[in-house]
Parts: C-alpha cells; structure tokens; sequence
C-alpha cells in the first residue's frame, strides 16, 4: 500500500488525479498503475486498468496464461475502484481488492453501486473487499488535488478536472 | 472468411429478414427515478360533511398542517356522484397502526382546525413524490388528486415522436454501419457487437469499431474500442488497431487545436451500439461524458435499463439520454448469426 500511495502522490505531481495500485501476484509486483487519462486523452485509464495492461503485458512475456494469473492477483489501490473499474475487475476475475477511501463520487464497491457483489451473470465473478487501508493519507491526496489550481487553466477548468476519477 | 461468393446467399437472406421486420422506433429509456413506479405513503383524509365550510377547512388545514414536503399533493379530492368531498388532514407516522385509527381531536389537537363539517378520519394512501412523466402521473392520480408539471420532451420520446424521418434515416445509417462492424468482427472470431461515435453537430462518423475482448485485448468491448478510438483520432489512445481493419477512426485536427487537455471527449458525441452496454462500458461513456446512446437490443444485465441506469443517475456527474430499439431486427439477430 506504500508504493500504491507513492504512485498517486506521482500522479499528482503529473497532474493527474492521485490514486495509485499495484497488482500483487504471489508476492510478486506485476501491475503498477496511475491515472494516464490526461496522456491518452481517453478517460477510461484509470490506475486500475493501466495496471490491468501491465498483468496481461507480464502474462504474454512469461507464456502464462491470464485467467490464472487474475485468479491469483490481489489489487491494492488506494481510492475505492469507480463503477467502471469494479466492472472490469470483475471481468477479470480478480478475487480480492484491499483500498484505502471510499470513493463517494463514482465508488463501484458500494458507495454508489454495488458492482463488486451484485449477481450479474454476464459480467464476470464478484470480488472481496477490504477497505479503509490508509484512507486517510488516500483522501488528504485527493483534497490536495482537488485544491490545488492550474495557474495555466481558469477555475472551471480545474473543477472540470477533479471529476475524472 | 467467406469470399463473396458465399456471402451473396447471406446478403439476400438478411434483406429478406429485414423486409419483415416491423418498422423500429427509437425508444427513450428513463432515468432511475423516472422510471421508478409511483412509491406511496399513508396520509390522514376526512369528508367533508358540510360543503359549505369546504374552504374555510381546506384554509385552516393549510395552515396549521402545510405538507411541504408534499407540494405536488392536492388538498380535497372529489369522488363524485352524491359522495361527500374528501380532504386531506396530515401525513400518519411511520409507525401508524392501520388497524388502530386516531380521532380528530387527536390529529389535529391544538385547536387551529375547527372540526365542524368533518367526519371520521380514514387513512389513504398518497403518492410520496411528485409524478415525473405522464404514466407516473395517472398512476399517481388513481391514489390522490396530484399536479403535475409535463416535460413534453419526455412525453414526446416515450411516445416515440420525438425524431422525424429524416432523423430516423441517419440514425439507421449509423446504426449499420455498426452492425457491418460487428459482423466483420465476427469474421475475426470476435464477439458480434459494433459501435459508431457520430459528431452530434456535423453528423460525421469519427470512429467504428467492433468488440475486441476475443482478440486484442478482454476489456475492449465495443464502447471502451470506440472510445478509445476518438482518443486516437485525437491524438492519444491506448491500443493500436492494425489487425482489426473494421476499427477506424477520422483523425480530428479542430479537437487538437481547440482541445483544452481535458479527456472528455466524447462531449457533443452520439454513441451507436447494437446491443445495450455492460456497467464498465456504461461507466466509461460517463466519464467521456457522451452526450446521447442509442443501441439496438437489451442485454441480459445491461446497465443502461435492463440491471442498472447509470446513465440517469444525480449522484454521477454527468447524464446521457439513451434510447432503444434502434433497428432492433438486425442487432437481435447479430448473435444468432454467429451461432449458426
Ligand atoms: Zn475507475
Ligand atoms: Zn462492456
């Protein structure tokens, strides 16, 4: 969870909303992830599919097969995944998610929907979630972000920004 | 991947089909609360025993009993025929026992209500918020007389009025050009779904794409390969479609100049999808704060009307209109073809 809060505070420092992860698969680090939404102009890259590239990235270069490597890997990030990533966590099959604060905007495991545990048959497995890991150092990042002004943009645009994640 | 030969049998039968289907409509799909049924809460009524002291009731009752909370609830309701007129007295409490009703000297026991003219108080069922489309309002109407403030726009779209045909021809276009998308996907062996972004002010097509997850990568279903399409047609994106010919994208150079680093770009865009979107898709157009959706067909957990709404949701930052049923024949069949 230290390195996932140390690639948020990178993202922040890049500009980006400031939520980190890491893809821990028999202790081994596969995934590292930070938002590149700004990079790619495409607001899906979120950390989590970033590092959701990364596993498959490491899958193809070590002959592994992907579905076995999801079953395993447990995902440390440190803002709870949006609606978008707990759907695509679940397509992966990811069993188990440990996060440090809620995510009251777009939370997916729980705070506005509940995509980690529904029943939906087409839409991969459902996921364990422990929260609450080092909210607090989570959400002083967040603040910081959402405080903090482009001196190139005017005050619209960066309150624009604040609702990418 | 059959040459062309073997394709014109295929060509004739799927022209044949669709010269029985019956003519599409493009169905709005409500929002969550819109299409929510009409919820109800228990309230106290009287008849109003003497007509002649009806106002004079209806004042005293407004005044020492406002429903606030309720401004859409009218105050008296007419049952017609030799039927005394009933009014409204106050909300009951949530733990009103229907078997055990309170009197008038204990609902309203503080005197401001003169209680002559009124009988025996009754509990009625009341709708607890006011009623956002026309189907909403009748419901609402049977229980208690409620106003109701018509959004014609939404009244037109539920009633399938709201596009001319010259609309409904482009729309068409950009739906086949989808379905063609999704077929040369399934040529690839992948899964049979196409989507179209469409400038919502020009009507150019900026990006087709098929789903993806069976080949290049298992998140890239269609919506997430459109998006990521415009992104590249704007100079980012995250993948590279070269061995998927039917995934293209007009490179835009006004987004590049006008563009102000922001990642919403599929402002102002139209999505066409044959088939309704799962949560991440539907989350992602979210995000790049699409501004309308159009699909052909429902799916089993789709989240734009079947399992969730996320496109009508107040707590996300950002709500698109989605309609259904847009040459809805060809996209049903879309899968059977595969399967056959
Ligand atoms: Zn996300
Ligand atoms: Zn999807």
């Amino acid at each position: 969870m230290d390195r996932a809060l140390r690639m948020a505070k990178e993202a922040l420092e890049n500009g980006e909303v400031p939520v980190g992860c890491l893809m821990v698969y028999n202790n081994e680090i596969l995934g590292k992830g930070r938002n590149e939404v700004n990079e790619t102009k495409n607001a899906t890259r979120h950390a989590e599919m970033v590092a959701i590239d990364q596993v498959l990235d490491w899958c193809h270069q070590h002959d592994k097969d992907p579905a076995e490597v999801f079953a395993h890997t447990v995902l440390y990030v440190t803002v709870e995944p949006c609606i978008m990533c707990a759907a695509a966590l679940r397509l992966m099959k990811i069993p188990l998610v440990v996060y440090g604060c809620q995510n009251e905007r777009f939370g997916g495991c729980g705070s506005v929907l509940n995509i980690s545990s529904a029943n939906l048959t087409d839409t991969g497995e459902p996921f364990q979630c422990i929260a609450g890991y080092r909210a607090e150092e989570a959400v002083d990042m967040l603040k910081t972000f959402y405080r903090q002004e482009n001196p190139n943009a005017p005050k619209s645009k960066v309150r624009k920004k604040e609702c990418s994640k | 991947p059959a040459g062309p030969g073997a394709m014109e049998p295929d060509y004739k039968r799927r022209k044949m089909q669709e010269l029985d289907d019956p003519p599409w409509e493009a169905l709005l799909v409500l929002p969550e609360l819109e299409s929510q049924e009409v919820e109800l809460i228990l309230a106290y009524a009287a008849p109003v025993l003497l007509k002649t002291e009806t106002s004079r009731l209806v004042q005293q009752l407004s005044a020492a009993r406002p429903l606030t909370e309720l401004p859409h609830l009218k105050r008296v309701r007419a049952r017609g025929g030799t039927q005394p007129l009933e009014v409204l007295l106050c909300l009951a409490s949530p733990s009103q026992d229907t078997g055990a009703l309170q009197t008038l000297s204990e609902l309203l026991p503080d005197g401001q209500v003169d209680i002559c003219g009124l009988g025996e108080p009754f509990l009625v069922q009341v709708p607890a918020r006011a009623p956002l489309t026309r189907p909403q309002f009748e419901e609402a109407a049977r229980h208690w007389p409620t106003a109701f403030h018509e959004n014609k726009r939404t009244s037109q779209a539920l009633a399938g009025q709201l596009f001319t045909p010259q609309d409904k021809a482009a729309m068409q276009g950009h739906m086949e050009q989808a379905i063609h998308a999704a077929r040369q996907g399934a040529e690839l062996g992948m899964v049979p779904v196409g989507a179209a972004v469409v400038d919502t002010a020009t009507g150019r097509v900026l990006a087709v794409g098929h789903d993806c997850r069976k080949g290049l990568h298992p998140l890239l279903h269609a919506t997430m390969v459109c998006i990521d399409l415009v992104a590249c047609g704007q100079g980012g994106g995250a993948y590279s479609y070269h061995d998927y010919p039917a995934c293209t994208f007009l490179p835009s150079d006004e987004h590049a100049v006008s563009g102000d680093g922001l990642p919403y770009i599929c402002s102002g865009y139209d999505l066409y999808l044959t088939r309704e979107p799962c949560a991440m898709c539907a989350m992602a157009l979210v995000h790049s704060r699409i501004q309308r959706v159009f699909y052909g067909v429902a799916s089993p957990h789709g989240a734009l009307g079947t399992r969730y709404r996320i496109h009508g949701r107040k707590d996300l930052n950002h709500r698109y209109e989605v309609f259904r049923g847009i040459l809805e024949g060809p996209c049903q069949r879309l899968g059977q073809e595969v399967a056959s």
